[in-house]
This record gives C-alpha cells, structure tokens and sequence, in this order.
C-alpha cells in the first residue's frame, strides 16, 4: 500500500491541520440558533452582546468521529491510495503519431495488400501500448505541421487504442523537432513519473530540420519503413503578366526524393484542354522547374500534372481555379464623344460607351447599348441623378451635386490632394484653365484639386461615389498633359478598385507561408481569409507577410489591389528521413506479468462521501428540519438529546 | 386527516356541575341564576320599604298595612340573566411553543362555553387579532354547544394584537355591561393595561386569563440566538445564557404581575395558565379558585 499523489510525511501533515480544524471548529459553536417568539420585549430586558461559546466537552462524539473518518477516507482518495508495491510505479508516456501527408503512401506487396504507412504505424503503436505495463499512462500526440494531442495521459487501453486507430494520414509536411518539443513540455507539466517520449512513423523531414533535430534522453524511435523513390510537384505559381492582362505567367516546380534519376512528363491543362507539356529530366534529390504563358480572360481550372507511378499521389496533381477578367463598363453620356475617347480607350480594363446626352437614364443599366458601372456626365446634369458611381464634369452650376461657390476665368490649378488615392501621382501645377467653377465643398468631401480661389475636383464618397470637375480637362491645358488619364484612372480605381485588382495563384503546402509584399502596406488593410470568410491571423515585417494555416484549403491575402490566393494543397514530403542515433529503437520487450497496484481512491471517495452524508442526515440540518416536519408536540424533548449545535 | 376534537365527553360530563360566576350586579333579564343586589321582580324578599305615589300595589305588604295602617311595599331580589362574553386571543404570537396557545385558548373558551350553556347563561365567542372578528352567539342550552366548537375550530390565528383598537370597537360594539372573560397571552408592544382599565371602567367585570407557553416564560435556548417577532417580524440577535434567562423569567413575571393588578384592582380575577397544565386542571384549579366557576 503506498501513496501515490502525496508522501506520507505530507499525508500526516494534511490529516492532521484538517483534523484540527474540524475539531476546533467543532468546539467552537458560531451556529446561530433561529427562533420564532411570541415577542421580543422581554429579550430587550435579558439583551447582551452575542458573544462565542466555546463547547467545553464534545456533545455529538459520534458526529465528530463520523466527520474525522470521511475526512480521512476523501484524503486518502487524494492521495490516490494504492494497494501494490512502490516499486510498480506507473510512468507516464507520449506516443508521437507521425500523420503527416507521407504517411498516405502505400507499400505494395502481395502480403501487406498495399497497405498505407498509417495502417503499419497504428499497429506499431498498437503494439507499443500493448507492451507497456497496465498502470502505465500514455498520451497520443498526431504530429505533421502542427502538433496536436489526441488523448492526455490515459490509463485506460481502449482510449489509447482508439484515439490511436482514429489516426489518419493529412495534408501536411511533419514538423518533428516541434512534436518532441510539444512531449517533453507535457511531461514536464502534466507527467507524475515521465516514462519514454516515442515517435512511430516514417520520419520524413526536410533536410534542414533534420539536421536541427535532437532527440531527448528518454527517446524511442519505432521507424517506419516506406517508399524510396518519389517524384512531386513542389510548387505552382500563376499570375498575370505585367505587359498584358489577358495572359497568365505560370511556374511549376518538381523534385526529385528519391535516389535514382526520373524522366517524368508534365502536362498543364487548361479546362480540360492541354497548354503546356514538358518532360522532368530530374537527377537524384534534384529540382527543377518550368516557366510559360498562356493567354485567356476565361475562367477555369488550370491543372498541373506529373505522370508518375509513385506510392505516393497527393503530389503529383495541382489544380489552381484561374478567374475570369472582366472589364468594368464605362457609360459616357456626352454631346462631344470624340474628345473624351482616347483617354478612356487608354486605360486598359474598361470599357468605355459612348452615348447622346439624350439617352440618359438613371439607371444606368436601363439604357440602350449602356452597362452598370461608372457613369460619366459631359456637361450635362439629368433630371435624376444615376443610380451608379459617376464622373461630372463642368455640370450647370444650379444643378451640380457639389454646390457651386463661383465661376473663375483664367483660373490656376495649382495644388494636388497627393495623400489620397485620387491625387498620386499628379504633379502637374500652374495648369491655366480658361474657365472653371469653384466649389463649396460639404463635410466629409474630399478636394482632389484647387486653385487660389477654391476647390476645382471635388470627390464625395458613399454609396455612389461621385466626382465633380469644375473644368473639362480635354478643353483646357491639361489636354497634353500625362496627368489627365492619370486623373481618370485614378478616378476609376477609386469608385471600382476591384476593376484593377492584380490576381497570384499559388499551390504550396499547408503550414506557414511567406508572402512578398510590393510595398510596405499598413497592417490595417491586410486581409489574411480562408476560403470560408474567416479571417487568419498573420504578422507583417517590413515587406513580409507570414501566417500560418494548419489545414489543407484555399487561402486569400488582400492587399489594396492585389490578391493573391494560396490553393495549400501540396503536401510537400520531407526530403530525407531522419535517423537518430544513441536511441532505443523499436518495440520495447512486454512488460512482465503480474501484481500491479490497484487503485483504491475511487472507493474511498464513495465512503468517505457516505460518511458526510450518513452524519448530515444523522445531525446536521435534514435532522432538524425533519424534527420540525415531525411537529414540536410529541417526543421534542427526546429529539433534542440529539440535536447538533455545530 | 381527522383532527383531535376541543374537548371530550368525559370532560363534558365533568363541567356539568360547574356555573360561571360573576361579582357585580348588573341590570339584566330574570332568569338568571346569579343574585343581583338591585331589587326586582325576583322570588325571594329583599327588603321593605316605604309605598310610593306610583308603586306596584301588587307589592304592598297589606297585613302590616292591616296592623299598623301604613304602606309598606314588599322588595324582592332580582337573579337577572347577564351576557357572558369570551375574547378569545387570535393573533400569531398565540401559535408559538411547542404547544400552540392558540389552541389551548380554543379548549378552555370551549369549556367556559359548556359551562355557561349548561347553565342558560347567553355565551357570545368573540375572536380578535387587530380587530375584533366576527364573533359566535349562543344561548338556550347544552345543545347549542356543537355549533360553538365548530365555530372555534374554523379559527385561524393571524395578525398582531392591537388592545387599544380592541377595546375601543367592543366598547362601541356591545353597550350592554356583562361579564368580559378574556383569554390572550396579552402580548400587545403597545401595552394592554390601559385597554383593559377602560373595559373595566365602563362596567364590564373582567376575568383575565393569560396563557403562556414555557418558552415564553424561560426559553431553554442557549448561545447565539436569531429572534424574529411572530406578529411584527421584526428580528433580535442576541446571546443567551443563564443569566439573561433569569432577567427575562423576571420581565416576564413583572408583565404577569401588571395584567393580575389590572384584574384585580377592577373587582375581576386574574388566572395565568402555562399550556403545560391541562385545561381540566386549569378549569377545576386556578380558573375555580380564582372565584371564576363554582
């Protein structure tokens, strides 16, 4: 019989405070008695200050017995009272199950029938458990990118077993030095006795983990023994060409793990219809790569493809869903079309109708030849304002959405708003406009441009978004200036940012991903989403995005006008398997069979539970309400023989 | 569930022999059985004296007329028949101890009720807490007893005690003078002496009977104690020993004392019961000795 929770030096110390606190309050009666009296006149006569009473003798020995027994039985409970030897001590282990995505391949042969890594490695931890003496605890640790426990220390064999056998291969590359590191921190923490820390799987890591790696002292490596040679895809890339929107720049990564040089074929498709196909000529533990372009604005589903016969398939195939590019419909109603279109043809992404003022309609989508998008106004105000963002310019000053302060001759643009998306990058100054409206700009109006006397471009954002130029840029000196399709573009960006959007598609492996930003990007207009709409949480240092992502799935990190999406499907398996060396390896021999200690507290618990509740009925309270229940005529006096004052 | 009945039959029996007595003679009805001092168209002789302009002459004494040629009209004494009235005590401060006043007061009313139909005398019940309650008239005889019980066992205690208020509405409410027995443990914070001096002033002859329980007279309880009123609510910590035992049996004893000066000073009698007594023995003891049954 030993204690296993607590010495015996502790045991006697607890018992005995407790003991002596039970006693003590005991003796000392602070239970205030409640009486109902005819009246209290008679008391105010006899009042005195409550004061203690101390008992000087035990009224209930019995009670207090009762009491300093349970005590003693749901401390040893505490305690976790054994029966056995000392020497059968359990310990506490944790079993590091290797279910990164490696762990999918299959071994072929007629006698395992082509059976994963997983199934061989359930039954070597199977075995493992099954060998360890009964008493002894294991926690169930699946390790691939992330270390996550599946069961805490557990003593009971079919919860290991389970929490085993529900173990299947993901998507992710193993992160073995993070999986012994999250073991050794359980055991420290959580561990009574620490037993071994023992890893069961393949081992497949990258090489620079690898040689990171340490094993710690109490380390067991039950290895795995899977296929040699494998060819993947490393990484897919596509984005869209700087020169030209409607073509897409594709790279292709593949590596060779295996020890024999591989001629593999590559073949790209493109909904389904071939664009690209090359041959890997891949030396050992080499990678290599492959760069092309294809032009389509279509939608689909780009799908990258090595002809292997490999074991292992989670990475011969990358699928990327490339976007459709649309072009953002520009409604232009003007009476001269002619002057305004070659700046609008200029910018590529929209598309730019040109209509008579006289087939205005609010709604810009109800007019003949017209679309939804921007509407821009050439010295025209219609009865009813679009519905759609819009672009005036020069509008009638009784009639213009932003009122009109006055109407300058030979007025000066001489000052950019360059902190705001609608003003970078104009420079121009001293543009003399021949005639220009001033405006009065409301609150919460943003001045794009002014002269001395007032506003000249005046934007209101909401929803619509509108912008008014007190000048016709054409018509003014501006006509020859880079600055006026500036002005519109940015204009444009601004009311449908969208329209601009940059797109990057990468296929990469789960866990975390680095990202290059263009520019130093304030953190507050990052978006870090899965493709659920959950928001990731990410860091950014200088021009350098991380975050982290521990299931397989479709990531979107957006950045002003650029998104890049990150298909995290490859599951990248290591490149070498790491061996350690002075460590016990393999199974250990079956512990022998015979006595082990018992466990008690449970029982002791229950009694020492009884025995609170048998003195509560017995004296305590229930006694007494009983006894008021019972009437305070008949056989009150024999009652309070027995009645409990504490 | 049955209930235990007010009052056996054996004890019935019992209180056949027994009359309920009063001291002050009151103008009343013949028929009673108590003699008056005032004289009237009774039975036995009183007195004589001198015939008056407007004298029954039914009543002259015509042989001393014949011997000594004067009128001399014949008294008699009169035994009129007086309203016996029993305010019976209903409020909460009855319903505390281990055996409940309340009930108690509800035996002994019973008993007094027997006696006085047994007797012909009229026996009006009237319950009170802080006003008076609707009360119970019977008269006529033994038989009209059953309707008497069942009227007192449809009581219920409540309320406090407003003696003042008690006084003032049965001073109002009955204006004939009579026998007032009044059955209370007297606990009334406002005092009810006064009360009971005015019911006494106004004519009615008092007999006071006061019932206690044991714990109300010495608590047995000892250390810390959490009191609350049972008519006011109201709560009291205190600390309770032997000691302050002693000081509160005294108080007692004083407010005892003051409700007997009370009876007493008013040509009436005082009987205090413990409800430890039974009510045989506080019929045929205290209540007989003090003059109240004969």
């Amino acid at each position: 019989m030993f204690l296993f929770n607590l010495s015996l030096p502790e045991f006697l110390a607890i018992l005995g405070s407790l003991s002596g606190l039970t006693v003590a309050l005991y003796l000392l009666d602070r239970t205030r008695k409640n009486h109902t009296v005819a009246t209290l006149r008679f008391f105010a006569a006899a009042e005195k200050p409550p004061v203690l009473k101390h008992r000087r003798k035990l009224q209930q020995p019995w009670s207090l017995l009762l009491q300093l027994i349970s005590l003693l039985l749901l401390l040893l409970a505490i305690a976790q009272l054994r029966l056995g030897s000392p020497a059968r001590y359990s310990r506490d282990h944790v079993l590091i199950l290797d279910d990164s995505a490696w762990m999918a391949s299959r071994f072929g042969n007629a006698r395992s029938g082509n059976a994963r890594l997983i199934d061989q490695a359930r039954l070597a931890a199977d075995s493992y458990v099954n060998a360890l003496p009964s008493a002894d605890r294991v926690m169930v640790v699946r390790a691939d990118v992330l270390a996550t426990p599946a069961l805490l220390f557990e003593s009971d064999r079919k919860k290991i077993h389970l929490a085993i056998d529900q173990t299947q291969p993901g998507a992710a590359p193993l992160n073995l030095q993070q999986a012994l590191d999250f073991a050794a921190q359980a055991q420290r923490v959580q561990a009574q006795r620490p037993g071994e820390i023992v890893f069961v799987g393949a081992g497949r890591v990258s090489s620079e983990q690898a040689a990171r790696l340490a094993a710690p002292a109490n380390f067991r490596w039950i290895g795995i023994d899977g296929p040699t040679e494998h060819v993947g895809l490393r990484k897919v890339s596509v984005h869209r060409a700087m020169d030209d929107p409607d073509v897409w720049e594709v790279f292709i990564a593949a590596k060779n793990y295996g020890a024999v040089a591989r001629s593999i074929p590559l073949v790209v498709a493109f909904g389904g219809s071939p664009v690209a196909t090359r041959r890997f000529e891949l030396k050992p533990a080499a990678e290599e790569d492959l760069t092309f372009r294809f032009k389509t604005r279509a939608a689909g589903w780009l799908e990258a493809r090595l002809s292997t016969q490999d074991t292992f398939r989670q990475d011969s195939r990358a699928i990327l869903e490339l976007p459709a590019r649309g072009a953002l419909p520009v409604t232009i109603y003007s009476s001269e079309p002619d002057l305004l279109r070659p700046i609008f043809t200029a910018i590529p992404g929209i598309e730019a109708k040109f209509l008579p003022v006289s087939s205005y309609q609010a709604d810009a989508r109800a007019a003949p030849g017209a679309a939804s998008g921007i509407v821009l106004l050439d010295h025209f105000a219609p009865p009813s304002p679009p519905t759609a963002q819009s672009i005036w310019l020069e509008p009638p000053a009784d009639r213009s959405p932003v009122p009109v302060q006055s109407t300058q001759q030979k007025a000066r643009l001489n000052q950019w708003q360059a902190d705001h998306p609608l003003g970078a990058g104009l420079r121009a100054r001293d543009i003399e406009l021949a005639s220009a409206q001033i405006f009065r700009p409301a609150l919460g109006d943003i001045v794009v441009a002014r002269s001395d006397a007032g506003p000249l471009i005046v934007a209101r954002p909401g929803n619509p978004k509108i912008v008014v130029l007190g000048f016709h840029p054409v018509r003014s000196g501006m006509k020859f200036q880079l600055t006026t399709p500036l002005l519109f573009a940015n204009i444009i960006r601004w009311m449908a940012p969208d329209a601009f959007r940059s797109w990057e598609l990468t296929a990469g492996t789960v866990g975390t991903v680095d990202v290059e930003l263009e520019s130093e990007i304030d953190p507050n207009a990052i978006r870090v989403q899965t493709e659920e709409g959950r928001s990731l949480p990410f860091t950014v240092e200088g021009k350098n995005l991380r975050f982290f992502t521990g299931a397989p799935g479709v990531v979107r990190v957006l950045t002003g006008d650029r998104e890049l999406v990150y298909s995290l499907t490859l599951p990248q398996p290591g490149d070498t398997v790491w061996k350690p060396s002075n460590v016990k390896l393999g199974l250990p021999p079956r512990a022998p069979l015979g006595p082990t200690s018992r466990d008690l507290w449970h029982w002791l618990a229950i009694a020492g539970a009884i025995g609170l509740l048998v003195d509560w009925i017995l004296y305590g309270r229930i006694d007494r309400r009983m006894r008021a229940a019972r009437g305070a005529g008949a056989g009150a006096a024999g009652w309070s023989s027995w009645r409990k004052a504490s | 569930m049955k209930t235990e009945p007010l009052i056996d039959s054996a004890f019935l029996e019992k209180l056949e022999r027994l009359a309920i007595r009063w001291q002050k003679s009151f103008p009343g009805l013949v028929g009673g059985h108590n003699i008056s001092r005032f004289a009237g168209p009774g039975q036995e002789f009183l007195d004589h004296r001198q015939f008056h302009h407007g004298d029954d002459l039914r009543a002259v004494n015509w042989r001393a007329y014949l011997r000594l040629e004067k009128l001399f009209l014949k008294m008699f004494q009169v035994e009129p028949r007086i309203p016996v009235r029993i305010l019976l005590d209903c409020s909460n401060s009855m319903t505390t101890g281990a055996v409940s006043k309340f009930d108690y007061a509800r035996k002994l009313a019973a008993a007094l009720c027997y006696v006085g139909l047994v007797r012909l005398d009229t026996i009006c019940i009237q319950p009170f807490g802080q006003d008076l309650g609707d009360s119970f008239l019977c008269g006529g005889g033994r038989h009209r007893f059953i309707p008497a019980v069942k009227f007192l066992e449809a009581l219920k205690p409540g309320g406090r005690t407003n003696y003042f208020q008690i006084a003032r509405d049965f001073i109002a409410g009955y204006p004939q003078r009579g026998l007032l027995i009044v059955i209370s443990d007297f606990l009334d914070d406002a005092g009810c002496e006064r009360p009971l001096q005015y019911l006494a002033d106004f004519g009615h002859e008092l007999i006071l009977v006061q019932v206690w329980a044991d714990e109300d007279r010495a608590p047995a309880w000892d250390g810390l104690l959490d009191l609350t009123d049972a008519e006011t609510g109201e709560t009291l910590e205190i600390g309770f020993d032997d000691a302050a035992r002693v000081n509160y049996t005294q108080a007692f004893d004083a407010h005892a004392r003051d409700i007997q000066r009370v009876g007493l000073r008013n040509s009436g009698r005082y009987v205090g019961l413990s409800t430890a007594t039974t009510i045989e023995e506080a019929v045929f003891g205290p209540l007989a000795r003090a003059g109240g049954l004969e």
